[in-house]
């Protein structure tokens, strides 16, 4: 048996806790078979409380899992295990919710008895894998969020702790929307009609297939994204190829909705309209991992100095994930901006409005790293972001309310700003942020290596 | 071996070690010393591939800690300053944890647990819950803990740290049982007096760089410390003592600490050459001090 999943029963799994569970639950669905009036019986309450035990209570035990670690200073010793990065992912995110596995099971017995009695086994067998996905998405979402926070900080505060299960929450939220717009209408009054197809990449897929696949291919990458990090936690390097799939695949799987977008956009052409949503999918994914992945500039240098010595693979292994986004966004913009360029038709003010926002997001990337190397970095991420609310909401609303519209186009891109002004504007700002970053990088290498 | 070279490393605000090399021996216990902040839980920690190189490298019989941390974590024993237990588990799971996440085959962590257990003065308690232990047997767990799997290298930080005498002096025992046994231990602390019974060599670590750049041999059973005293002070002490073959670990014009020949001809000539030469001799004896001695004679002259 993995020896981590092992432990994890010893310490979960007692003789007393399991007798606890098992008691309760018993009682409770028997006074739920007992009271009168009660629409949803024993199966509505064993479906509220596995969503309460399998995917509130588990998410926040999966987010505990490495983050209780740490604060009990056990985690050190386990990094120095022979586990390996599976091992040791499978057995926390499993390991660390199996009390939860088993309230939910005894839960699963009780709706699936009722399902096959009323619904038949089929309904009953795709119920079962939507309520075990969802428990396993729930708390391998608020697993990955506590891992990609471990890496940019040691102390968690409770705070810390309900943000990571929330990120599971939130996943799980997803699921159940999803569910209910494509899975077998039952039980649920809240459950509407399903819609009969999507539209994507010009085909028109069954809505229920269509959702179900996307949602175990999300959850494959969510688990993928926890092994990945417990790589990092185990000192193994991560090199960039995984990352570089996935921002692939979310081109690819997100450019398939240009259909969705048509209707508004008339004049761009579906290329034109896959590019687009592409490139603000890779804006989003660059935006969320800058401000998540850790802006160690001790990090940066160390990459600066092994691709300065000719060591690239070694250099590239340190490639952070927002660095990818942002080289993919900059590619997916051009692409863009030259595809637009020779369909002049469809053109518009289109292309210096894609120009102004790469360099937008140069300038706001730039702005993270360069709050991070500031005096008082530890809170770098608060002033960055302090910063941009000051850029994106306050002065563009003091500058409008002083009846200075035309120069809004200094703040983020505008339909309407002046050909190639509002991109021209972006671009510099996005350099001298860069530049400020950069040089802070450098100072920063002199003092300590002069300390 | 444990092998580094110019290993630099940073923290965000600061760096913390600044191209330190050194070597240490197959079955030797290192001493890792100096003030705090110094920057020995951070050599440690990148001994242990627990952290990355800014630059240098470390290697573990021959493994780069940047390039086979894993590999180095299988062989590895790591016992940090501050650490915790599974206070609900037994002593006996703890160690059967501890056993099994390292490699050891469920069939065979029966022996190695009891194997490890008896060598920390554990085999009463097995049964008995580690929350329940004191905090002298809790220590003892923990070194229970790092060994089961019999590492080739033992890293400790601070394992005397609130330990009563009797404890001490159990570890040290157990400290040389384990470097007979084959492995290499480096002991981060801060008893002198302690380290000198078991350690064979002593590194001082000091504004993240070994102070006087390279190793102390601490107890040298055929070149051993002693101290002399003199009853008139005399400049040429030092020299006198070069010339007759001494290493003087620290001098002035009343004493001095050498290293020199255990054997006891060549003591009583030096002896007698002292005071031929005029030397007012009060005093010649082996230190009992030596550590502390070599070691304030070191610090505070780092550059």
């Amino acid at each position: 048996m993995n020896p981590e999943f092992e432990r994890n029963v010893w310490l979960e799994l007692t003789p007393r806790r399991t007798l606890m569970m098992a008691g309760l639950l018993a009682l409770t669905f028997f006074a739920a078979s007992l009271a009168e009036g009660v629409e949803w019986g024993p199966s509505g309450v064993a479906s509220l409380l596995y969503y309460v035990l399998v995917v509130v209570w588990g998410s926040r035990n999966a987010a505990m899992s490495v983050v209780g670690e740490i604060r009990d200073r056990t985690w050190d010793t386990q990094r120095l295990s022979s586990l390996s990065a599976a091992t040791m992912t499978w057995g926390k995110l499993f390991g660390s919710t199996i009390y939860n596995w088993l309230g939910g099971a005894i839960c699963l017995v009780v709706m699936m008895t009722n399902l096959v009695t009323h619904l038949g086994p089929a309904t009953a067998a795709a119920e079962l894998v939507y309520y075990l996905g969802i428990g396993v998405i729930a708390q391998s979402a608020s697993l990955l969020a506590s891992l990609i926070a471990i890496g940019r900080r040691q102390a968690h505060s409770r705070l810390d702790q309900f943000v990571y299960q929330a990120f599971g929450l939130v996943a799980a939220l997803a699921v159940y929307y999803i569910w209910s717009k494509a899975g077998p209408s039952i039980s649920s009054s809240s459950r509407q009609a399903a819609a009969d197809v999507i539209p994507w990449w010009g085909a028109s897929m069954n809505a229920g297939a269509f959702l179900l696949t996307s949602l175990a291919i999300f959850a494959g990458w969510t688990l993928l994204g926890c092994y990945r990090e417990m790589r990092l936690e185990l000192k193994m390097r991560n090199g960039p190829l995984v990352w570089i799939a996935f921002l692939v695949f979310m081109g690819i799987y997100v450019a398939g909705f240009d259909a969705w977008l048509s209707p508004q956009m008339k004049a761009w052409d579906a290329v034109a309209l896959r590019l687009l949503l592409a490139g603000t999918t890779y804006i989003l994914l660059t935006y969320v991992m800058v401000l998540l992945e850790p802006k160690d500039h001790v990090h940066y240098r160390w990459m600066a100095g092994q691709i300065g010595a000719g060591h690239i693979a070694n250099g590239l292994s340190g490639l952070q994930a927002w660095m990818m986004s942002y080289v993919a966004t900059l590619v997916i913009g051009v692409a863009l901006s030259l595809w637009l360029l020779h369909n002049v038709s469809v053109a518009g003010s289109g292309q210096p409005l894609v120009l102004a926002e790469l360099g937008f997001i140069t300038r706001d990337v730039a702005l993270f790293v360069l709050m991070q190397t500031l005096p008082g970095r530890r809170r770098g991420d608060l002033g960055a972001l302090a910063v941009l609310f000051v850029l994106y909401v306050l002065a563009p609303a003091i500058v409008d309310g002083l009846g200075a519209k035309s120069v809004l186009f200094v703040f983020f891109p505008q339909l309407f700003a002046p050909a190639w002004l509002g991109a021209l504007a972006a671009w510099l700002q996005g350099l001298a942020v860069a530049s400020a970053a950069l040089t802070r990088l450098a100072l920063d290498e002199k003092a300590d290596v002069s300390a | 071996m444990i092998e580094v070279e110019n290993l630099v490393y940073e923290y965000p605000t600061a760096r913390a070690l600044k191209g330190v090399s050194l070597r240490v021996p197959d079955q030797t216990i290192t001493a890792l010393v100096g003030p705090n902040g110094a920057g020995k839980t951070t050599l440690l920690r990148c001994l242990a591939a627990l952290e990355y190189p800014y630059s240098g490298r470390v290697l573990i019989d021959g493994l780069d800690t940047s390039h086979s941390p894993r590999d180095i974590h299988a062989r590895m024993g790591y016992l940090p300053d501050f650490y915790g237990l599974y206070d609900d588990l037994t002593v006996r799971r703890c160690l059967t944890y501890a056993a099994r996440s390292h490699g050891i085959a469920s069939d065979a962590a029966p022996r190695a647990v009891e194997k490890a257990a008896g060598r920390v003065g554990l085999l009463d308690r097995l049964d008995s819950k580690s929350g329940e232990l004191s905090r002298g047997l809790r220590q003892r767990l923990g070194i229970g803990q790092a060994i089961v799997h019999e590492p080739h290298v033992l890293l400790l930080d601070e394992p005397a740290a609130g330990l009563d005498p009797q404890a001490r002096r159990d570890l040290s025992s157990l400290l040389l049982t384990l470097r007979d046994g084959g492995m290499t231990l480096v002991v981060s602390s801060h008893i002198l007096a302690e380290l000198e019974d078991y350690c064979s060599e002593m590194i001082i670590i000091e504004n993240g760089l070994i102070a006087g750049g390279k190793a102390i041999k601490v107890r040298d059973d055929d070149r051993p410390r002693y101290m002399i005293e003199l009853a008139t002070a005399r400049s040429d002490l030092r020299e006198f003592l070069v010339g007759h073959g001494a290493d003087v670990v620290e001098a002035d014009q009343v004493h001095a600490l050498i290293v020199f020949t255990r054997n006891p001809g060549a003591r009583a000539k030096l002896v007698r050459d002292l005071v031929g030469a005029g030397f007012d001799l009060a005093s010649f004896g082996e230190s009992s001090k030596a550590l502390e001695g070599a070691y304030f004679a070191q610090v505070g002259r780092t550059p």
